[in-house]
């Protein structure tokens, strides 16, 4: 943990949940997390699901993120994610598709994409994050909302959201819909990527004071996690979607 | 069916309503594309009525009442090539194969036995809600252009209205298409503005239009309210492509606007 974003004054906190839709595999969840702790990059990508090789693209978004130093600006974003959706179609040429496959193909793929990298360098440590679709970062602080981006209503998340096209022809609109931000850092805030039906459901939860950030995902038990996530879902109070949540907390070291 | 459309001369209502049918199909198979798999968010019968009435499908598909939409996109009767023009992104425009699916050809013959059809209708519902109780409910997508040449439909249609699965009653949506040079009625609330028992007997037998019909209505620009009936008088080209998309417009489904984005086949 010796980056040169990271210093001897903050410690990192992270964990992480990754859940496909109820009754599905694993293999077909579209959601992706990538961590980076050396780069102090995190990234959530959610694959469309009626879009073509979903998975690959949120993947290629994702991993993209962490494992470069791009800067947040909305050029850079365009371009590697320009690059990153040319080769994604080129790995498509020489196969061979049936004809709604074949359309599929031809529209490309989408998916949101929220990523966030923090400075700790400083004594006063920041987040820049860039987001464009329904894939969230939310930032608390003493179990109050600071900050939600791109949507910052439970009421605003919808079924159709401009999400990252891998055909660069439709960024000129789509892009137009990217969201970045940065704020300041103060030590036990809370950083929670989540995509749409996550952070859906824990607007709404904040919304009517009923969500405690300081316990969300305070335990490492797997099977008490997912079971809670499975109940919500069957409840209906979490939409029945394939679910992916980084929690990142700060905390001063004590020497 | 052989006429054409008031102010069309050149095309029979049974190509355009072929096309429609064939889009919406298509667009049906897309919806539930994932990557290289279809999966069975639906189940498809097309029934005609004319000379026979029947199954539309032919081919592997002829002989079947009820077809997964993963079947349906599997076995098109052909599949035809030719070439879509498309935005460059810089303001010109190329040319891209495409190859376009279809499953019915036109075929406009015979009476209206609208009785006989809608008895079959019912008979296939019966047996598909028997194996799917608790599926989201069936629509009924009813295209005539004109009135039954076999008898009164009214009890036929609340026979159909009445089934439904553990979700909800079936949706029974009709739309009359005419020749005519008459003002089409769309989506009315009630009877008042039909001009004939025909029309208020296919009023009777109209679901009314469920939220997320209406919603799929207004994101279409089409003017229906809350107690609108899944019904059209007088029809035209549009009112059609507007029926079909509509009626095919599910939970949170953007209604899919074939004849925006088509552009032209060369």
């Amino acid at each position: 943990m010796s980056s040169a974003k990271q210093s001897a004054t903050w410690n990192l906190q992270l964990r992480q949940l990754l859940l496909p839709k109820l009754g599905q595999e694993a293999s077909e969840c579209e959601d992706v997390i990538a961590v980076d702790t050396q780069n102090c990059r995190f990234a959530i990508a959610d694959g469309a699901t009626e879009a073509f090789d979903a998975r690959n693209w949120a993947e290629r978004l994702a991993q993209h993120w962490v494992q470069n130093e791009s800067t947040l600006t909305l050029e850079d974003f365009r371009e590697w994610v320009a690059a990153e959706g040319r080769e994604l179609q080129e790995s498509w040429n020489g196969l061979t598709l049936s004809w709604y496959a074949e359309e599929k193909a031809r529209a490309g793929s989408f998916a949101a994409f929220v990523g966030v990298e923090l400075d700790l360098r400083a004594d006063s440590p920041s987040w820049q994050a860039i987001a464009l679709g329904d894939a969230c970062l939310l930032h608390c602080r003493r179990g109050t909302l600071l900050k939600s981006l791109p949507l910052s209503r439970s009421e605003s998340f919808n079924s159709a959201p401009v999400l990252v096209a891998s055909d660069s022809s439709l960024h000129d609109v789509s892009m137009q819909s990217l969201v970045i931000d940065s704020a300041g850092f103060q030590s036990e805030d809370v950083l929670l990527l989540m995509s749409d039906a996550a952070a859906s459901w824990c607007l709404q939860c904040l919304e009517h004071g009923s969500f405690d950030v300081d316990t969300f995902l305070g335990t490492n038990e797997t099977d008490e996690l997912n079971k809670f996530f499975d109940d919500e879902r069957l409840a209906g109070r979490i939409r029945n979607d394939d679910l992916a949540i980084v929690r990142i907390e700060i905390q001063r070291r004590i020497n | 069916m052989a006429d054409p459309f008031s102010g069309d001369s050149a095309r029979k209502k049974s190509d355009f309503v072929a096309e429609v049918v064939n889009h919406t199909l298509h667009d049906l198979v897309i919806r539930c594309t994932k990557t290289e798999e279809v999966r069975n968010y639906y189940h498809v019968s097309v029934i005609g009525y004319g000379r026979n009435v029947g199954s539309c499908f032919s081919g592997p598909l002829s002989a079947r009442s009820m077809v997964p939409i993963a079947e349906v996109a599997d076995f098109p009767l052909q599949v035809k090539s030719s070439y879509k023009r498309v935005s460059d992104g810089a303001g010109g425009w190329v040319e891209i194969p495409v190859r376009y699916p279809v499953w019915i050809h036109p075929t406009a013959d015979g009476k209206t036995p609208m009785c006989e059809a809608l008895g079959k209708v019912k008979m296939v519902l019966e047996q598909w809600l028997l194996e799917h109780p608790r599926g989201f409910p069936p629509t009924i997508l009813h295209l005539t252009d004109g009135e039954s040449s076999d008898g009164d439909p009214s009890e036929l249609g609340q026979q159909i209205m009445s089934l439904g699965t553990d979700d909800g009653a079936v949706l029974l949506f009709n739309c009359h298409i005419s020749s005519r040079r008459s003002a089409k009625i769309e989506y009315p609330t009630g009877e008042g503005s039909l001009p004939d028992g025909f029309a208020r007997t296919l009023f009777d037998i109209s679901s009314k239009l469920p939220g997320n019909f209406l919603a799929a209505a207004a994101q279409l620009g089409v003017s229906a309210i809350d107690g609108s009936r899944g019904f059209v008088f007088n029809g035209d080209p549009s009112s059609i492509v507007q029926f079909y998309e509509i009626g095919t417009s599910l939970t949170g489904m953007t209604p899919y606007r074939w004849m925006d984005d088509r552009t032209e086949l060369a």
